[in-house]
């Protein structure tokens, strides 16, 4: 199933231009807070919970699982970058200079001095980073992130959807649904960390971001799903072997074990890169 | 060896047929056969059982499940009358898998068990040693008495006994038996009777039964056997539900009423035996071959007005007590005893059956019954003791008998050794039938249980022979595949992952039968690997500017790969699940056919012009390049409107095809067809060399293309305009070695489905094994069906030359191929063995083994290594 999450979107949206050769933004770093480093462990834990709970709904009818399913997730996701990540702009523009040695020992920057180094307007914000008034400045690019990701994302992983094997001329309320919950889970965070930076949309495209929590969540919903599709075919028979669940089902698994995975020590920062010939670089492979 | 880089591959590929030979000779395990007639054993007892009846007429309708005569829907009302009256004895005759007609007339008249082998090694007609004319069948017993035999209908009957019958005709279905023959190895012949395009479900019967009416006139034979088509025909084409169904009930139910008056009318009819039986059964789609009930449940009844005597009135139209099953089950093997006792010839000496007990009513004398069930038990003893030779049978069995029944061989002794000692102790009075019966019964079903699974009995030594030498053949190519993966590591990764997968897939029935999806489902992973490969290393020369275009024709190329590797998988359903489910080539094009012919004519335009292209020749008669692709057009043209006119109904193209000289044969046109490209191939390998840009392989590539789409499917011809944007993304896109290899491997499997191959026996395609060709040639039809069904996997094979890097050194495909072929070979035969004894070996186990015969030998053999070996060879020439 799709890997390539919500690549397009970056990429259509943008025209190309002069290349200005500017290294991509670094891993981006839960926030410092502890509200926002349990929150974001448990985020992902608390989404599987709810999700198992609405299994058998699920089976039931999908369709309407799906809808009723969707602002709930949207709510939460919402909420969770907003607790847990830096907008867009606070971070990635200026950490540039910082963005070579991106291997694992970098993981600990996040409680490092790296996080303040930032643009004199928002250079006082991490003081006051649980404030409301902070929460209130989050919202706008949350609210924006969510527009694309219901805008642009769900499209195109709607069409990824049908490359990889959902079916065209039936399901088709299932199969926009499952692209829907797939974006809100991969593509959100992605908007709302990253905006619209062309060049980290380009490594997305590629599927050459370094590992942290956003990216890492994204790279597992669609590995997810795409595993999902596994069941399938077996003959046991069972309602849960209809198209969008299986899926579904891996993607909400693979999310949360990409978000975790992704920021040990061992992936954290490291990309996804086949080695064409002999070389040393440690790789993570992923079919 | 050209093309190989160390002899461990070359043995490797020797030892894998032998391998797959060892596997074979235990897996499809030979039962040993009693030859010659059995006689009566003239020495023993001097009671003689005077024959019941003289005559008998023996009426196969073909898939005659058992509810197109019981049921309260069926057409058969004079039959079911005759039920009523007591004039008919109905059964379910259980007809095993697998359920076609070939092995199930074995099972009718020799009254064995047919094994799987039967549908493999079968019926060439210059093979007589897979006839039946020299075993013991009821009608080669007839036949020793003196007897005549006459017959009409299904040419089968006539493949299997040559000679036999003194009066015949024949109505050919399409009967096909199809072969592989590769060097040494004769493998995989698949007998198959599908595909029925005759369009009139009347003319077929209407050649049997005009020739009743002389035949019940006439006195001379002792057998009249009849074998209708027509109503398998329907049920091939429409189903068991289609409108002709009934009114096809209703015409065997009046030949059934002929000849039941003639029988009760004509002196020389009085007594004559009529059986009216189903060689197999259908299912709800209309097909047969598998296991399920309505396939394995055909109709049998027995039907004489001295019957009626016996007073067994039954109920008639009836509601089934099982799935299909109507009033007694019995054995389709029982068949041949139970005739033989009531016509008073010896049993067939290899039948299985038992004697159906209900016939024993009409001999009054209990000494008579007892004769008939014992000639049934030591017939079946003799079998018995030839299978297993080891056990000794008599009277005094050690083993302890008393407690309980034990089943199986020992069983089989206690209950003759109950036998005999009931038969010594009676006292030469008539009511010893009442005691020694029902032990003889007993005795007899015992032993045709043990008989009937010996038919499945594995020489385990041999299946793990054949396993070990295909390990040691993946073994040896191991150390080459394992260079060659280390040094591409990402890329021989992702080749054992799917090695590993697809081989642990291979042990599960249901990813057997789906393996498509794992292909379709595998080839979308690899398309995204080769994207972010492609991405990664790309990256620098994007960064230059080429201007837009170029930038994003390099970064959206793969969207464009991706999409025809999903029109591809929507081709053809196949499998079991979601076969019936709609897709392009059978729902989307009769629907919209001017959509298939644009696109028909599409590939046959870039055929042509690619083969002009690539022609060395110069001035005017470079033009004649263009004909091969006219011909080949015009051929597929000719072959739509005489076998799928459905295709054609209110196009433009029909009303070219009213026009069409019908003077050319199809068979001369399809010659013509593969003469011109053997004049191009010729033209390639032996044309000015100095003209010929890149070599001859170009040629031979445009020359092979023309051929596959000639052997493909109407519907399927469009697949190779897809193939060509697919080859023309993956080859810009750069690919080392290895994952040119991996590239092809993925979609010579994927592609093979795609065409609508899967891993059913039904599924092979035999519309275009007999292109060009007029009279049966083993090789030839084998060669011609093998292209048709394996067209996407040759098409790649010979695009992967085209795809690989110019420098040569780099690559070992052959090792990887053969590594990869073993393993496959492999799993299957691993999962063979281990489930030997699973319920569908013989239905989906079996039948995957066969075509990993098949992509072992001509795929990866005949086709990979063979273009290896004449591929390094021209570019050793040509660089």
């Amino acid at each position: 199933m799709p890997q390539d999450i919500s690549s397009a979107p970056g990429a259509s949206s943008l025209t190309p231009q002069a290349p200005v050769e500017k290294p991509s933004a670094p891993p981006v770093n839960i926030l410092p807070s502890l509200i926002a480093r349990t929150y974001s462990i448990a985020h992902p834990a608390l989404l599987l919970a709810l999700g198992a709970t609405r299994f058998e709904e699920l089976v039931a009818d999908p369709t309407k699982e799906l809808i009723s399913a969707l602002p709930w997730l949207t709510l939460l996701q919402i909420f969770y970058v907003i607790v847990c990540l830096p907008p867009a702009g606070s971070t990635s523009s200026t950490e540039t200079s910082a963005s070579a040695p991106a291997d694992g020992k970098s993981s600990l920057r996040s409680s490092g001095p790296g996080g303040a180094v930032r643009h004199g307007k928002h250079g006082k914000r991490k003081q006051h980073a649980n404030s409301w008034a902070c929460i209130w400045s989050r919202s706008l690019p949350a609210l924006l992130s969510l527009s694309l990701t219901f805008a642009l994302a769900t499209p195109v992983l709607t069409i990824l959807l049908v490359l990889f094997g959902a079916p065209l001329t039936t399901h088709n309320s299932e199969t926009v649904l499952c692209a829907a919950h797939m974006a809100v889970l991969s593509a959100t965070a992605l908007i709302y960390v990253h905006g619209v930076d062309r060049a980290v949309w380009n490594e997305v495209w590629g599927i050459s971001r370094p590992a942290d929590a956003v990216w890492g969540s994204a790279l597992g919903t669609g590995l997810g799903a795409w595993f999902g599709a596994i069941p399938i075919p077996l003959d046991w028979d069972r309602p849960w072997q209809a198209f969008p669940i299986t899926i579904l089902v891996g993607a909400y698994i693979g999310y949360a074990v990409g978000s975790l995975i992704s920021r040990t020590p061992l992936v954290y920062g490291k990309r996804v890169k086949f080695t064409p010939e002999d070389s040393s670089d440690p790789e993570k492979k992923t079919n | 060896m050209a093309g190989f880089r160390s002899w461990a591959t070359v043995i490797a590929n020797l030892l894998v047929p032998v391998g797959i030979l060892t596997f074979s000779s235990g897996f499809f395990p030979y039962k040993p056969l009693i030859p010659g007639l059995a006689t009566f054993d003239e020495t023993g007892e001097n009671v003689t059982v005077s024959a019941v009846f003289d005559k008998v007429i023996f009426m196969v309708v073909d898939a005659l499940r058992s509810d197109f005569v019981y049921s309260n829907e069926s057409g058969f009302l004079f039959t079911q009358s005759l039920i009523r009256s007591g004039a008919a004895l109905p059964f379910t005759a259980y007809a095993g898998a697998p359920t076609v007609t070939m092995p199930r007339l074995k099972a009718i008249t020799t009254g064995s068990v047919p094994s799987f082998l039967d549908v493999i090694l079968n019926v060439a007609e210059s093979d007589t040693t897979s006839t039946l004319a020299y075993q013991d069948t009821w009608l080669a017993q007839l036949k020793a008495t003196g007897g005549r035999l006459v017959m009409y209908g299904d040419d089968t009957w006539l493949k299997l006994f040559p000679g036999m019958f003194d009066r015949a005709d024949g109505t050919t279905s399409f009967f096909v038996s199809v072969s592989f023959t590769l060097g040494v190895c004769v493998f995989a012949v698949l007998v198959l009777k599908l595909r029925f395009f005759s369009q009139d479900f009347t003319e077929v019967d209407h050649n049997v039964t005009r020739h009743v009416p002389d035949e019940l006139a006439q006195d001379d034979w002792s057998a009249l056997i009849m074998h209708y088509l027509g109503l398998d025909h329907i049920g091939h084409k429409a189903g068991p539900k289609s409108p002709f169904m009934l009114p096809k009930q209703h015409e065997m139910d009046s030949v059934v009423n002929e000849i039941y008056t003639a029988m009760q009318q004509q002196d020389h009819l009085q007594s004559t035996l009529f059986v009216l039986c189903g060689d197999h059964g259908m299912n709800e789609a209309g097909n047969h071959g598998g296991s399920s009930a309505g396939e394995t449940s055909p109709a049998l009844l027995f039907m004489s007005p001295k019957f009626e005597a016996l007073g067994g009135r039954r109920e008639s139209p009836v509601e089934p007590f099982g799935d299909m099953q109507y009033y007694q089950m019995v054995e389709q093997a029982d068949i041949a005893p139970t005739l033989a006792g009531l016509l008073g010839i010896p049993i067939p000496l290899n039948s299985l059956g038992v004697f159906i007990p209900d016939f024993l009513e009409m001999w009054d004398h209990g000494s008579h019954k007892l004769r008939i069930l014992y000639q049934n038990a030591e017939q079946l003893l003799n079998t018995l003791t030839t299978t297993f030779p080891g056990f000794t049978f008599g009277p005094d069995i050690s083993t302890s008998c008393a407690s309980e029944v034990p089943s199986g061989i020992e069983g089989a002794q206690c209950a003759w050794a109950r036998v005999q000692r009931l038969l010594s102790d009676r006292d030469e009075a008539d009511d010893s039938y009442s005691t020694a019966g029902p032990a003889l019964l007993q005795f007899l079903r015992i032993a045709q249980e043990v008989m009937s699974r010996t038919a499945s009995n594995y020489d385990v030594s041999r299946l793990t022979l054949g396993l070990l030498i295909t390990v040691i053949a993946g073994l040896l190519v191991l150390p080459a595949t394992y260079k060659e993966c280390t040094r591409h590591r990402s890329s021989g990764m992702f080749l054992m992952l799917m090695i590993i997968t697809c081989g642990m897939m291979m042990f599960a029935s249901s990813y057997v039968e789906e393996e498509q999806q794992f292909w379709y489902w595998i080839c979308s992973g690899w398309i995204v690997y080769l994207h972010i490969k492609s991405q990664s290393s790309a990256k620098p020369v994007s960064h230059k500017r080429f201007g837009s275009s170029v930038y994003w024709s390099d970064k959206c190329i793969i969207l464009v790969l991706a999409i025809t590797q999903r029109l591809l998988r929507r081709w053809n359903q196949t499998g079991q699940k979601f076969a019936a489910e709609p897709d392009i080539a059978r729902t989307f094009f009769a629907r919209r056919p001017e959509i298939f012919w644009v696109l028909l004519i599409l590939t046959y335009v870039d055929a042509g012009c690619r083969l002009f292209r690539s022609i060395p020749i110069s001035g005017i008669l470079k033009f004649g390049a263009f004909a091969p692709a006219v011909l080949a057009f015009t051929f597929k043209l000719h072959f739509v409107t005489s076998e799928s006119p459905e295709l054609l109904d209110g196009m433009f193209i029909s009303q070219i095809m009213k026009e069409w000289p019908y003077s050319l044969s199809l068979v001369l046109h399809a010659r013509l067809v593969f003469y011109g490209l053997a004049v191009i191939v010729l033209l390639a390998l032996f044309g000015e060399r100095s003209r010929v840009a890149r070599g001859p392989h170009d040629m031979i590539h445009e020359a092979l293309h023309i051929f596959l789409m000639t052997q493909s499917r109407a519907t399927n011809v469009p697949l190779f305009l897809i193939f060509r944007i697919q080859a023309g993304i993956l080859s810009s896109m750069n690919l080392t070695g290895i994952e040119v290899t991996i590239t092809t491997l993925i979609f010579q499997y994927m592609t093979f489905f795609a065409f609508g191959g899967s891993n059913a026996i039904s599924s092979v395609d035999l519309a275009s094994g007999y292109n060009g060709v007029d009279s049966y040639s083993v090789v030839l039809v084998g060669v011609l069906t093998f292209a048709s069904n394996w067209a996407g996997p040759i098409w790649w094979a010979s695009q992967s030359h085209r795809l690989r890097p110019k420098n040569p050194t780099e690559q070992d495909p052959s090792a990887l191929l053969t590594f990869h072929v073993a393993m496959s070979l492999v799993s299957v035969m691993a999962a063979c063995t281990a489930l030997r004894t699973h319920l569908f070996i013989w239905t989906v186990f079996s039948p995957k083994y066969l075509y990993s015969m098949a992509w072992a030998t001509a795929n990866h053999v005949a086709v990979n290594l063979l273009g290896e070996v004449i591929f390094s060879r021209s570019r050793s020439h040509y660089s």
